[in-house]
């Protein structure tokens, strides 16, 4: 048992630890070779600039408006969304529920599409995207009722939400002139290739408060996983705390989703590896959530980035993996929920 | 500490509770019995506010429940259901943690004492030894003890207890029954089953409850109040009341 423990302890840590190193290594991955040395140089040479004139300008170029803002959006994304279907399954104590089957994901793609078609790429598509993957939930949970109970219920009203909000995509699409339409058309299938500082210093902040609240709850979805009722007479205020956790769920989902498109199954695959892994403590599940989803996401992207000269959108990389794996989970589980 | 109703509805669309003035005493185990929906359940959920009840309608020590803040309450009173679902396999000693809730600001983790209230918890119900087993490892008697183990380690006065003994063997539900009297008798708390079996409930019960259609038919000391008329009338069946050394059993 011991032994046991402290294995899963040095598991714990090396995931912790797994995001910062896998961090380094991807920006020294591209399809720009430059060695790990001539990175560091690089890194050094913004610092002072003057100290390393011998650095090409390409080089800071590259590692400062390329890999940084994109490897930075990979490792945020992968813990938001990890972090995120988390929370969601345990708030709706269903291991299968996760911010695509609520609405958020296709509520967060109209907005943000919406914003960049009509507004432009100056106004930040978060916004838009924040606000109609809250009306996408919160129409998913006033509709489905007492939903959280009744796990079908909140499937099919799920299902029902997000193809109302495709299809306004579709029509935000149709009205798009040809030209925006080929960057949303690329944007919706999930990339990381558009990576800005600009959308960074939007999402990114919203990205974290989100992740730090859900944080700070860590414990807490531990009671809310259990039956409203019980919950209820252990002292917590559940309608309240389910509005918070939403809420910062769905502000997460929509900061992400709005700078890289729908990126499908990994808040949902996460959480599942980590609770197999270590157990179901949320004190544990959130932040190797976090760490895993991040990593996980960095690792597609190297992937994408080094095996070959054209770009597969991440999205499209994940749902690929993601739906076997979810498909095996669900026979699996299948007990739990039904 | 006293609970007292004064006056409580509750309607379900084909359902409606009715209970007019009840007081329940200190440190006594109280049995409630009638027939299939006469309300137990929704009366017990009532009692612990875990349904939404009206104000003035149920004072705890003569604090009005439906006036209080979730934790408030959760520190007076504590529902146990009947049975836990198990979507989340959590380990024993973290189930038991999570009783401390109404101790633990929602943006806070459980601190060591919360840790040693819900060891002792898990203690006083003799399940020490399964502080690290997953719930899903239990069997059904093991998994009642661990869900009053988490009413302990919440700590309230009183507690509701919902079909306790239900899929129990005829020891395990002995052995409850003990438990649940060292409760009253040691931890000096307010007790209230619902309960099937009427043997059981006038055996290990100081009050007993008839409930039938919504309403309380009759209260009053178990041994005073169960006679064969009552039974008679709430269960609309006929039914005899039988003795033997000390202990009553029931003919039908």
């Amino acid at each position: 048992m011991n032994g046991q423990n402290s294995r899963t302890k040095a598991l714990a840590v090396f995931m912790l630890v797994l995001p910062l190193v896998l961090f380094f290594i991807s920006l020294s991955i591209g399809t720009y070779g430059i060695s790990p040395r001539g990175l560091f140089q690089a890194a050094l040479s913004v610092v002072s600039p003057a100290s390393h004139p011998e650095v090409p300008a390409a080089h800071r170029d590259i590692l400062l408006r390329i890999r940084l803002p994109r490897v930075l959006l990979a490792l945020a994304v992968g813990a938001a969304l990890s972090v995120s279907g988390a929370s969601l399954q345990a708030l709706f104590k269903n291991p299968l529920v996760n911010e695509y089957i609520l609405g958020i994901s296709s509520g967060a793609a109209f907005g943000a599409a919406l914003s960049l078609v009509f507004l432009g790429r100056a106004f930040p598509p978060q916004l838009a995207g924040f606000l109609f993957a809250a009306v996408a939930v919160g129409a998913v949970l006033l509709i489905s009722g007492k939903a959280e109970s009744h796990f079908i219920s909140l499937l099919l009203t799920g299902i029902i939400v997000t193809a109302f909000f495709s299809a306004l995509l579709s029509l935000v699409e149709f009205f798009a002139s040809p030209y925006v339409l080929q960057a949303l058309f690329f944007w919706l299938m999930g990339s990381l290739s558009l990576a800005s500082w600009k959308d960074l210093y939007v999402s990114l902040p919203l990205i974290a408060a989100g992740l730090v609240v859900l944080y700070l709850l860590r414990w807490r979805l531990n009671v809310l996983s259990m039956s409203d009722e019980e919950a209820r007479s252990l002292g917590v205020n559940v309608r309240r705390e389910k509005i918070l956790v939403i809420a910062a769920t769905t502000l997460i989902t929509a900061a992400a989703t709005a700078i890289v498109g729908i990126i499908g199954w990994l808040g949902f695959i996460v959480p599942h590896l980590v609770r197999m892994m270590f157990g179901a403590d949320n004190r544990r599940v959130v932040p190797l959530s976090a760490a895993m989803g991040a990593s996980l996401m960095m690792i597609a992207d190297d992937i994408i980035r080094g095996v070959s000269s054209f770009e597969i959108p991440i999205g499209i990389f994940t749902s690929l993996v993601g739906i076997p794996v979810f498909l095996i989970l669900l026979k699996k589980t299948r007990k739990v929920w039904l | 500490m006293s609970i007292r109703v004064a006056g409580l509805e509750f309607a379900y669309p084909k359902f409606s509770l009715r209970v007019e003035g009840i007081a329940f005493e200190t440190a006594k185990v109280t049995a409630i019995v009638g027939p299939n929906g006469a309300g137990k359940t929704t009366f017990l959920k009532c009692l612990g506010a875990v349904l939404p009840i009206p104000k003035g309608a149920l004072f705890i020590d003569g604090r009005d429940l439906a006036a209080l803040k979730s934790r408030e309450r959760a520190r007076l009173v504590c529902y146990v259901p009947q049975e836990h679902d198990t979507t989340f396999n959590y380990t024993v000693s973290d189930f038991v943690l999570m009783g401390r809730a109404a101790y633990i600001s929602p943006f806070a983790l459980p601190s060591h004492e919360d840790a040693e209230s819900a060891a002792e918890a898990l203690e006083f119900v003799g399940l020490s030894g399964f502080a690290d087993r997953a719930i899903s490892e239990l069997s059904s008697g093991e998994r009642r003890l661990v869900l009053i183990a988490r009413a302990l380690a919440q700590q309230s006065a009183v507690l509701l207890m919902d079909e306790p003994t239900t899929f129990l063997d005829p020891k395990h539900e002995t052995e409850l029954f003990r438990l649940i009297r060292k409760l009253a008798v040691e931890k000096k708390k307010t007790i209230l089953v619902t309960l099937h079996s009427l043997e059981m409930a006038v055996q290990h019960s100081d009050l007993m409850v008839f409930m039938k259609r919504g309403e309380v038919v009759a209260y009053g000391k178990s041994a005073e109040v169960f006679e064969d008329s009552l039974l008679e009338r709430v269960y609309d069946m006929q039914m005899k009341i039988i003795d033997w050394e000390g202990r009553k059993f029931v003919l039908r």
